[in-house]
């Protein structure tokens, strides 16, 4: 903590050796005074950055771009009779840009319009120029934008159930032309669906009826073949001399005959 | 003190004499430009700025009487359009990272070229120590110890008393002392810290 003895010694303009004194016996005063002789030493050891000759001449250039307020009126006169060469209005239209007294003046005896075609001034054009463009909301962006539009067809929504405002009711409502063509737009759209569908059930009988044809052919010709084979084996050798030791079979046997009937 | 003779410039100047207002830039050009320096830190933003303050100074010429120095009455117009500007890059942190162009000017040139490379570095610092001090305090110290004003015309462009200018300029200067040896006493911890990382890795 300083005693801010120190401080005090300095801000009366005493002398560096009653300062110096000070600091040898205080120790909080000799730490402060350090860091102040070298905030000092900082500070001496820069010097002033030299004028820009460019800067310069474009400050001797001041008288030729604007005009003072006392000068101000006299141009505005001349503006008013119609006289004011082009160098002077600039000049004009320069200084009231930036001074509102005189720009007030200037409105007051309507010599604005004549003079500030609504531009920025000299001076700002590289402020201007140099600052970063800004997205600037606009009326029609915010009408336009995704979430407004969202926003929009919820209160549409809402308006619609809060008044009981059912869209089947409001079609209903809208007339019997609308109905007639809304049936009509329908029988159209269906008979067009049930000919497809149509067309497409018969197709599909008719394959359906020849697949059927040709398994039942193919069916009845194994059947047949198969019966043809089984009679075949079962038919028996014809009727000839019998054999040594067998005297023949009886008579009935040989009658008997496997039939068929399909 | 007003010398005698800038009540009889600013008048030849408002008659529109170019010799008067050859001789006002000639003289008053450098502080200016040098106050929009110190506060900018920028060229081109220091040129516009003291453009701005002559401009204002010619379209405002009527309003001087000579009852105050000719030069107060430029650095109160150039410390007011100057502070605004100030305060943004103090808000953008500009000169948290002062580059070496942004202090060349400032430097003397010097044969030796390790000198000026010390001379840099400190620049660099005491810039950014006037950036973390107060604003009050900051302008201040940079309209004294770097523009080299007398108490009586900042006290004057600032409105305040000479006391409590050089009250604030004492403060300054100690404040930006102390951050700058906090901030050296930061860096050689955390450089100790680091070796001792280390040292503990390699153990």
């Amino acid at each position: 903590m300083s005693c801010r003895e120190l401080e005090r010694l300095a801000l009366e303009g005493a002398s560096t050796e009653a300062q110096g004194a000070h600091r040898a016996v205080c120790a909080s005063c000799e730490r402060i005074g350090a860091d102040v002789d070298a905030a000092i030493a900082l500070a001496s050891g820069l010097t002033a950055p030299r004028v820009p000759g460019a800067l310069r001449e474009a400050l001797l250039a001041i008288p030729q771009r604007t005009v003072s307020c006392s000068g101000a009126p006299d141009l505005m006169a001349r503006a008013l009779e119609g006289g004011l060469p082009d160098g002077d209005a600039a000049r004009l239209r320069s200084h009231l840009s930036r001074c509102a007294g005189c720009a007030e003046a200037a409105a007051t005896l309507h010599v604005l319009p004549e003079l500030v075609p609504a531009g920025p001034a000299p001076w700002l054009l590289g402020r201007i120029a140099s600052a970063r463009p800004r997205r600037r909301s606009g009326g029609w962006r915010k009408l336009l934008d995704p979430r407004a539009v969202v926003a929009y067809a919820y209160a549409a929504a809402v308006v619609v159930m809060v008044a009981g405002l059912n869209p089947a009711d409001l079609a209903r409502r809208a007339g019997v032309g609308f109905q007639a063509n809304t049936r009509e737009a329908v029988t159209v759209a269906g008979s067009s669906l049930a000919d497809r569908f149509g067309d497409l059930q018969e197709n599909l009988i008719r394959r359906f009826a020849v697949l059927k044809g040709r398994a039942g052919g193919y069916g009845r010709a194994a059947i047949s073949t198969a019966l043809a084979l089984v009679m075949k084996e079962e038919t028996p050798p014809p009727p000839g001399r019998p054999r040594s030791g067998q005297r023949g079979m009886p008579r009935g046997s040989q009658t008997q005959m496997m039939t068929w009937r399909a | 003190m007003n010398e005698p003779n800038e009540k009889d410039l600013v008048e030849r100047c408002r008659k529109g004499e170019d010799e008067a207002w050859r001789e006002l830039v000639d003289r008053f050009g450098q502080k200016v430009y040098s106050i929009a320096y110190h506060f900018t830190l920028k060229r081109e933003e220091a040129e516009e700025l003291a453009q701005e303050v002559f401009l204002k100074v010619f379209e405002n010429l009527h309003r001087y009487d000579g009852s105050y120095p000719l030069t107060a009455w430029l650095v109160s117009i150039s410390r007011n359009l100057c502070i605004d500007r100030y305060r943004r890059h103090r808000r953008e942190k500009s000169f948290r990272f002062v580059s070496d162009d942004a202090v060349l000017p400032l430097l003397k040139s010097d044969d030796d070229p390790s000198a000026e490379a010390v001379r840099k570095e400190r620049a660099k610092l005491l810039f950014w120590a006037l950036a973390e001090i107060p604003e009050d305090l900051a302008e201040i110290l940079v309209l004294r110890d770097l523009d080299g004003l007398p108490y009586e015309e900042i006290g004057r462009a600032l409105q305040l008393p000479d006391g409590t200018v050089k009250s604030r300029l004492f403060r300054a200067r100690a404040e930006v002392a102390r951050k700058i040896r906090e901030r050296h006493e930061e860096q050689r911890s955390g450089a100790l810290a680091t070796l001792a990382l280390a040292a503990g890795g390699l153990i």
